[in-house]
């Protein structure tokens, strides 16, 4: 049943599917490494993943001139974009892939030489770097119509944004959402909402079309179930053994960012919760051997060693059950009401995990571990993220002291690997592991 | 008078008590309306000290994390209040650490200014922000705001505004050198603002009469003039601070808006919309090229020292923008990194020696 989905919504794209075919052939044809793998066998909806992001990617490459295109920060309230036919670019997203790809170094010297700061967030460096030298993953990305920036993950993204709106000469639109002490308040709720109407009323300029507000209620249901399916397939991994690892979780949320509000991206998630609740019926693990500890990830994946990580404790029997980067887009579900789909993307984006204070966090971090039956936590100490990654210290020490959960602070870059020393983290993660006896 | 003194006695003479208040930008005639004395904590500089010196990565900036030492053990007990502006990601994430898992045990108040002024809905935004901090603001100074202080307190500050603008401005004609010229105006972030106009009152009395010591005017755009080594090492250099552009100093001097007070809450909020562009309200950087090109300019500097803190993403982002800008114009930069260390390293030491020695062949007058 399984693979009959995912030929049917294979059978719906042209080019990616072929693309991701030919992978799976390269990969079966690839020699197999001696070192056998600690981790089960691939998820099969991986294939449906490759093949809906590489044909994401791959519509990209021709969509300026076509449909008019956004380049979007993550935590922007995308539907009315999507709604007003809109191609989107997440940048973020595309600098994870040049995280992983390892070429972070080469495009942040090229910006450096602009006179940018090695202390910028990686993915900005990635972003410029990849503009100034033409060097893409992704082969290249279509040139925006507009700069869509929401202020709910961090403020860098606005100097970022604020930069490409001045290299393509195109409008920037900016959603403030001011930093969540609590709860917001009504007038705090009532200036993102103004500031979402503002952005529609700049980006129906630009798509040169009115917003149909009934569409706009469809989209938002979209995203509101896309959310919804994306928490129900993480929480899967509430079940012992867990069915996937967190490394892959950090993979299969390519959808519900950059596909968020769209039929394909949902499509894909039912895919993925059936093979999962298949998976955690037959008690498979997203391990090979015994899951032995459960432990949490706390912040952004270090994208070129989530791998050299997880492998490493994997082969001990350490499985990451949840991260809170994974269940940030999940969080939406709750507060996205269809039939307001204005005002509740307001509340919504504005009480993201990134936008709120300490308390919430920790309250996040704890009630995930106690969920998940966590034991452990690994909190990546982010040198490129500073939202994420200030009140780790203290984090850690609530976490060890309230539940009793041994926790480690590591420190990396999320994008550029010459903040890594794989062999200190590797010593690091030993004596983590030796830990739990 | 230090500042611990200073507001020991502003208690026991006038009854007033205090706030601490975290960079840049806030309403200070609030603060002032309500009889309540600021004292802005930028940093302090040093190493942090104390039990908390380690709960924020060494990633983060010098003011954060000392501002974090700072408060947890104890430094700003004298105070009742601490007040986070909206500044970055950094103090944001300083204003719920501080008080929700210790540091800071008194009342923490936020202020959200918006970011990216000018835009549709920011004023009715700010106009909320504003009251909401005010209502905080009185019950820490256990008094109620009557507008015709808040209208008062907005005409004592741009009366400062005046002072600082024409001190900064005729800067070349005021015999003090840079340290002396900064010690003053930076008392503006703890002396009650009455006896903050009067040292200026007294200073600008000698416009005029004499000159700085260095005879190379520079412009210097920056966060905070930390270590003050740096500006005695300019100016042993031959070198002036001829046109202030640091987030500490000359961004928040509000030029212009001298007409009569009908609405004070109004009236505040044209003062902020005055206000110099600076990276941490996310003004347009066009405008604030420009506004420093004008600086330039009005004031011959031959060359511009980026004065940076390290890991400062606001500031740092505009860094390629500036740089751009003075090169188009030919004129010399020098970016400054630091990390509100006490001393200057000799390397930089040689560096500033080194430019101004530049800029002063190339003018011929050092
Ligand atoms: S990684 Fe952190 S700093 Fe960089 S864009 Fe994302 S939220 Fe902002
Ligand atoms: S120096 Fe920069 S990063 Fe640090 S508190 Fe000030 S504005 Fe924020």
């Amino acid at each position: 049943m399984i693979l009959r989905r995912a030929r049917y919504e294979l059978a719906a794209r042209a080019g990616g599917p072929f693309l991701a075919a030919l992978d799976d052939w390269r990969r079966r044809h690839r020699r197999r490494s001696a070192r056998e793998s600690p981790f089960a066998p691939p998820l099969e909806s991986l294939r449906a993943l490759k093949a809906l992001m590489t044909t994401h990617y791959l519509s990209g490459r021709y969509a300026d001139g076509a449909v008019p295109v956004a380049w979007v920060t993550s935590g922007f309230p995308v539907e009315p974009l999507r709604t007003l036919g809109f191609h989107t670019v997440y940048p973020e997203n595309h600098g994870a892939m040049c995280g992983v790809q390892r070429i972070v170094p080469a495009l942040s010297d090229a910006i450096e030489a602009e006179g940018y700061s090695r202390d910028l967030c990686s993915y900005v460096r990635a972003d410029l770097g990849s503009l100034v030298t033409g060097r893409s993953p992704a082969g290249r990305l279509p040139r925006p119509d507009l700069l869509a920036c929401c202020t709910n993950i961090c403020q860098t993204v606005l100097y970022w944004y604020r930069d490409l709106a001045r290299r393509f000469g195109v409008p920037l639109v900016l959603v403030d959402t001011p930093f969540v002490y609590g709860e917001a308040t009504p007038h705090q709720l009532r200036y993102v909402e103004d500031q979402l109407e503002e952005a529609i009323a700049v980006a129906e300029r630009v798509a040169r079309r009115r917003l149909d507000r009934a569409a706009l209620r469809e989209t938002a249901r979209l995203a509101r179930d896309g959310s919804r399916l994306w928490g129900e397939c993480l929480a899967t991994a509430k079940a012992r053994p867990a069915p996937w690892t967190g490394v892959d979780g950090f993979f299969h949320l390519a959808p519900i960012v950059a596909l968020r509000g769209t039929e394909a991206c949902n499509a894909y998630y039912r895919l993925l919760l059936d093979e999962l609740r298949d998976r955690v019926a037959r008690g498979v693990g997203g391990l090979r051997g015994e899951e032995r500890h459960r432990l949490v990830w706390d912040n952004l994946p270090i994208w070129y060693a989530t791998r050299e990580i997880a492998t490493l404790l994997a082969s001990r029997g350490f499985n990451f059950v949840c991260t809170t980067y994974t269940n940030a887009w999940a969080e939406a579900a709750a507060r996205i009401d269809p039939d307001d789909p204005v005002r509740s993307s307001a509340d919504c984006y504005t009480h993201v995990l990134l936008n709120r204070d300490l308390p919430s966090k920790l309250a996040l971090v704890a009630g995930l571990a106690r969920e998940y039956g966590a034991d452990g936590a690994v909190l990546h100490s982010d040198r490129s993220c500073k939202p994420y990654s200030i009140g780790q210290v203290d984090l850690k020490a609530r976490l060890a002291g309230d539940l009793g959960i041994r926790t480690l602070l590591l420190e990396a870059d999320h994008g550029d690997p010459r903040a890594w020393a794989s062999e200190l983290a590797a010593n690091r993660l030993g004596a983590f592991m030796e830990s739990f006896g | 008078m230090t500042r611990e003194p200073y507001i020991r006695r502003q208690r026991t003479e006038h009854g007033r008590r205090a706030v601490a208040v975290l960079p840049v930008h806030y309403p200070k005639e609030l603060l002032t309306a309500l009889d309540l004395l600021a004292v802005e904590v930028w940093g302090p500089p040093g190493a942090p000290r104390g039990d908390a010196a380690g709960r924020i990565q060494t990633y983060v900036c010098a003011v954060v994390r000392n501002a974090l030492a700072f408060l947890a053990s104890g430094g700003a007990d004298c105070v009742d209040a601490v007040l986070f502006p909206h500044t970055c990601d950094s103090i944001q994430q300083l204003a719920t650490l501080a008080p929700d898992f210790g540091g800071w045990g008194k009342p923490a108040l936020t202020f959200l200014h918006p970011k990216g002024p000018g835009r549709p809905g920011v004023r009715r935004f700010l106009s909320e922000e504003l009251r909401g901090l005010a209502a905080k603001l009185e019950a820490v100074a256990g008094r109620p705001l009557e507008p015709e202080r808040l209208a008062a307190a907005i005409r004592l500050h741009r009366e400062i505004d005046l002072h600082r603008a024409a001190l900064l401005d005729g800067r070349a004609a005021l015999p003090l050198d840079d340290p002396g010229l900064y010690a003053l105006l930076r008392r503006g972030e703890w002396l009650w603002p009455e006896d903050h106009l009067a040292e200026l009152r007294a200073a600008r009395a000698r416009l005029g009469t004499g000159g700085p010591p260095g005879r190379v005017p520079i412009l210097v755009t920056g966060y905070v003039p930390e270590p003050i080594a740096t500006l005695e090492t300019l100016n042993g250099a031959g070198a002036f601070v001829a046109a202030d552009d640091y987030a500490a100093i000359g961004r928040r001097v509000v030029r212009g808006g001298d007409g009569p007070i009908a609405d004070p809450w109004e009236a505040l909020l044209d003062r902020d919309a005055a206000a110099p562009p600076c990276p941490t309200r996310a003004t347009d950087q066009a405008a604030r090229m420009r506004h420093l090109e004008a600086l330039a300019a009005r004031s011959g500097a031959r060359g511009v020292v980026v004065h940076v803190v390290k890991f400062c993403e606001p500031e740092l982002f505009d860094v390629p923008a500036i740089r751009r800008t003075f090169a188009a114009r030919g004129l010399p930069i020098l970016v400054l990194e630091g990390e509100l260390e006490r001393q200057l390293s000799g390397q930089t030491v040689t560096r500033i020696e080194a430019f101004a020695e530049l800029l002063g062949a190339a003018g011929g007058a050092a």
